[in-house]
């Protein structure tokens, strides 16, 4: 992250000036240095039809129910981002609503300059007063949104109007990232009356945005569209070059799987994501794709992937012991679960920040070894099988536990890795809860492991799982009870240090602390996106940006009106169009790194590619 | 006084015999037998572990017993021999020596993974290693189909046993006693029988962990609420019979009037319905492990199956589908069969027409 250098000059001038207005002496920052995220050969035009699993309960981008995925598609075309966001491929901060910004010595005051082209989707000019008026609205219990009125409350001190383009945030404590953390995006005063009914009012009512579509057209259960703004304010900017290219996306609902994929080969879809392995491996045989009109195409990125795997509750006996985690550690046999099961598909995981710039790139977790596995579990007293073969220690106890998960999708996998371990000499009881029941026994710690599947941010906190601030109280992130004063340490030099490169060490030796612990049996990733889509839609030459793992943001693809002639026409004569053989795509050098890391580990190589 | 409860009277004789006469309903009923029988057998029909080994002289059976390889001489890939021994694989070490074992003819459990022997993942479709094939997770389906007939069968007709005797007790003593006491329970049994029984189910499944005892818990909550409409007439029906009074002028209780005068003449709805009742609750547990709501992973069910035969990536793969179904199918029609013969031999009317 860029920091910013002071004059001394300047920090004297502030230290010296009390009139908050008197910015003359402030020194701004502004990037327009980064590449660009969409395409200069893009071509803007076309209708663009996508598909919802449902139809949205509501239009409102606050409030109650507004999580669904069509939040992600409403979200992106409001341009909900804030006033400046993270480059999604270098990282680095970009204006996004304000053209400059300055960070204060005290890391928590931040000046905004904003953009004054920027029109709301009514005509009206954006100004500092939709900025005061977000964080009133933001902070308002009538909106009924806690988690909005919860990080105004714990993060934002106060948003002061300088003049009708600059405003000062006041976050509540100093930060290392007060770009990220003090950062928010505007609400169009002059046409928002916040009371009582407020919820229901905006309910079906199409929002006055910021960003380059507006909700057009809906119909109940079947459809919603969104237009294009005809000469968009972001148009002139350099970072929305070759975003948001079509003039309408139609997005119909479309609540079965099966029936969204014959759609799709139908062309009534443009798009198609394909979500299982399997499907990806054994359902791409259809004529659509084998005629060349039809593009199949798996996307590396590198977004945050959360903790997922297999926990361990370090307040029961059993668990207690660190060997008996290592011994489990190697008895996961990860590349037979791949292999048969996922179609070899999938990428082991191994640190606890993957995917983010924390990540320690050079563990190499702990591979399966029956061998091992037993050194582990008799150095943990587990020495001689009982009569069902169940290993069992001096005392008569057993190496048998319960694992809960909340969904079925993962029980196939699960039923492989008990019968595993069952040879192993490990007795695992599957155990299916509702998903809220679940993650209710890893808050009260009443269990004794557990499937984890976490998300994750792109800067990673482990202070909610592993600081042992939370080891005696329940209901917190620690679902381990977990906590050791080395661990702390480098918690707290990543949460406070106010140099990276010391914060970086500090998480390098964290992600490696923790990978001793074997707190975690670390599950597997898919850092890709798998998709079909037809010929005339074109993607940047890097496809997507790097730090996504949905194509549903940073749009950047567009129709282009060329190929769709051509591709009528073939469709019409029933000619094939040129091959496309090309199935994975890796811009960012991801995959290229798993698989060095995956041989590294000694596991076999990859069945495809 | 059993032998006196069971005591075939004239009529049941009478009964029996036209039973036999029906002869789709007396083949269904030898048949249904037969496979419930096999079915309690499964461990010697499917499974991983031999029925009998003869190792150096000696003789083990281990189709109830954990062997490890040490037993038999055997390492495993890793060396360890106090691992469970490879039964397939020690078949083959033992060829030409005097050793010899008796595989089952079905040689996988329901619950291995058959992973390994083929180049593709599972589903693998049939062929002479795997008779009916393997499911998604490379385990035998008819070795599956097998244990999951006798979970359910087992389910099924204890499941029927307890609602009956609670739904007996309760439906007489509403008859019996008539009045007041009547009143209030019909009331009740009314108010519980509008509860919709499997979202109460799944509601429980989702509170405590879902077991064979739980789900027969969860069922027998509303299995005996049918029977008891039935017994309550027919009690209200016998009760003003001379025989009653006779036998309380007698002095007997309340208990033995009901139970040894009573219900033996009151057993009609019980046996006819009974058959229906089973393909209900094979019904319900099928439905259930379908909806995952059923016994947990990694337990052989059909539900289960049917639910891997449906998922989208499976389609076309008729071994996974064709096989629960015709299970399911053959199971209900047989046990259908039977009801309804013994339906027409407790008719009255030598010849039944139906209209």
């Amino acid at each position: 992250m860029k920091r910013i250098s002071f004059t001394i000059l300047a920090s004297l001038a502030l230290l010296s000036s009390v009139s908050a207005e008197d910015l003359s002496a402030i020194k701004w920052e502004t990037n327009n240095d980064e590449p660009l995220i969409g395409s200069e050969k893009a071509i803007r035009g076309g209708t663009f039809t996508d598909s919802l699993p449902s139809y949205p309960l509501t239009f409102r981008l606050y409030g109650p129910n507004n999580n669904d995925i069509f939040a992600n598609w409403s979200r992106e075309y409001s341009l909900d981002i804030g006033l400046v966001d993270r480059h999604p491929t270098t990282d680095k901060f970009i204006p996004i609503m304000a053209t400059h910004w300055s960070i204060q010595p005290d890391n928590k005051t931040i000046y905004f300059k904003l953009d004054p082209d920027a029109r709301w989707s009514d005509g009206e000019k954006i100004t500092a007063d939709d900025y005061t008026f977000a964080a009133e609205f933001l902070s308002n219990p009538k909106i009924q949104d806690p988690f909005a009125a919860q990080y105004m409350k714990d993060y934002i001190e106060s948003v002061e109007k300088i003049d009708d383009y600059t405003i000062k945030v006041v976050g509540k404590k100093p930060s290392w990232r007060p770009l990220v953390d003090y950062n928010f995006a505007p609400l169009p005063k002059h046409c928002t009356v916040v009371d009582d009914k407020w919820v229901e009012r905006e309910n079906n009512k199409p929002p006055v945005v910021q960003g380059p579509y507006v909700i057009s057209d809906f119909k109940e259960g079947e459809y919603v569209r969104f237009k294009r703004i005809p000469n968009w304010w972001g148009d002139k900017k350099r970072y929305f070059t070759g975003m948001f290219n079509p003039d309408v996306i139609n997005l119909r609902v479309i609540t079965n799987d099966d029936l969204e994929f014959d759609l799709f080969k139908k062309h009534e879809l443009d798009i198609f994501r394909v979500m299982s392995a399997r499907q990806w491996e054994t359902q791409m045989n259809f004529d659509a794709l084998a005629n060349g009109y039809v593009h199949r195409k798996r996307v590396f990125t590198e977004s945050p992937q959360g903790l997922s795997g297999i926990i361990f509750n370090l307040s029961t006996p059993l668990f207690q012991n660190k060997d008996f985690r290592k011994g489990l550690q190697h008895l996961f046999n990860f590349d037979e679960v791949n292999k048969e099961i996922m179609f070899n598909a999938y990428y082991r995981q191994y640190s606890m920040f993957t995917g983010t710039p924390y990540e320690n790139h050079d563990l190499k977790g702990y591979p399966f070894d029956p061998r091992k596995a037993r050194e582990y579990l008799t150095k943990a007293g587990f020495t001689k099988r009982d009569a069902n073969g169940i290993l069992e220690n001096a005392k008569g106890e057993k190496a048998r536990f319960t694992l809960n998960y909340p969904s079925k999708s993962l029980e196939p996998h699960l039923t492989v890795i008990k019968n595993i371990y069952k040879k192993g000499g490990v007795d695992i009881n599957l155990q299916l809860l509702e998903p809220g029941a679940a993650f209710n026994k890893l808050l009260e710690r009443a269990y004794e492991a557990s499937l984890v599947n976490m998300t994750a941010d792109f800067y990673p906190d482990p202070h909610q799982y592993f600081s042992s601030e939370f080891k005696p109280m329940k209901q917190n992130n620690n679902f381990w009870g977990y906590g050791d004063p080395e661990t702390d340490k480098l918690i707290d030099i990543y949460r406070f240090d106010m140099d990276e490169a010391k914060r970086h060490d500090a998480m390098m030796k964290l992600d490696a602390k923790l990978e001793d612990e074997s707190l975690l049996i670390q599950f597997w990733q898919a850092p890709y996106l798998r998709m079909l889509y037809w010929d005339n839609i074109q993607f940047p030459d890097q496809f997507l940006p790097k730090r996504i793992d949905t194509y549903t943001d940073y749009q950047c693809f567009w129709i282009d009106p060329a190929r769709s002639e051509k591709l009528e026409a073939a469709m019409k004569a029933g000619t094939k169009l040129p091959a496309d053989t090309v199935i994975d795509v890796d811009p960012y050098g991801v995959q290229k790194k798993l698989m060095q890391s995956a041989s590294a580990s000694g596991a076999p190589a990859q069945l495809k590619n | 006084m059993i032998k006196r409860f069971f005591r075939l009277n004239p009529i049941t004789r009478k009964r029996l015999a036209k039973f036999r006469q029906l002869k789709r309903g007396y083949y269904s009923l030898l048949i249904l037998i037969c496979l419930t029988i096999l079915s309690f057998l499964s461990n010697y029909l499917a499974n991983s572990r031999p029925i009998i080994v003869k190792y150096e002289g000696k003789f083990y059976f281990p189709t109830y017993r954990f062997f490890p390889g040490s037993t038999f001489g055997q390492e495993d890939e890793y060396g360890f021999d106090d691992s469970e021994t490879d039964y397939r694989k020690l078949a083959e070490t033992f060829k030409g020596t005097d050793n010899w074992l008796l595989m089952p003819p079905i040689k996988f459990n329901p619950y291995e993974n058959d992973f390994g022997h083929y180049d593709i993942p599972p589903p693998h479709p049939p062929d002479s290693r795997h008779y009916l094939g393997t499911d998604g997770q490379g385990r035998d389906v008819l070795a599956r189909l097998l244990y999951g007939l006798r979970i359910s069968m087992l389910f099924s007709l204890t499941l029927v046993c307890g609602g009956m005797v609670i739904g007996v007790i309760v439906g007489c003593a509403q008859g019996y006693f008539g009045g007041w006491f009547d009143l209030m329970t019909q009331r009740l049994v009314e108010i519980w029988s509008t509860l919709p029984f499997l979202y109460v189910v799944i509601l429980l499944a989702t509170l405590y962990k879902p077991s064979f005892t739980m789900l027969l818990v969860a069922l027998l909550l509303f299995e005996w609420l049918g029977i008891t409409y039935y017994m309550r007439t027919e009690m209200y029906r016998e009760k003003t019979r001379e025989y009653v009074a006779a036998a309380r002028s007698m002095g007997a209780s309340n208990f033995r009037i009901i139970f040894l005068h009573l219900l033996p003449n009151a057993l009609v709805p019980i046996v006819t319905l009974a058959p229906f009742a089973i393909v209900g609750g094979i019904l319900s547990l099928t439905a259930l492990d379908f909806l995952g709501y059923g016994l947990p992973a990694p337990t052989a069910s059909w539900g289960e199956l049917v639910d891997q035969a449906l998922q989208s990536s499976n389609r076309g793969k008729l071994w996974l589908s064709l096989s629960p179904f015709v299970a399911i199918t053959t199971t209900l029609v047989l046990v259908t069969l039977i009801g309804e013969s013994i339906r027409e031999a407790f008719d009255p009317k030598p010849y039944a027409r139906y209209r």
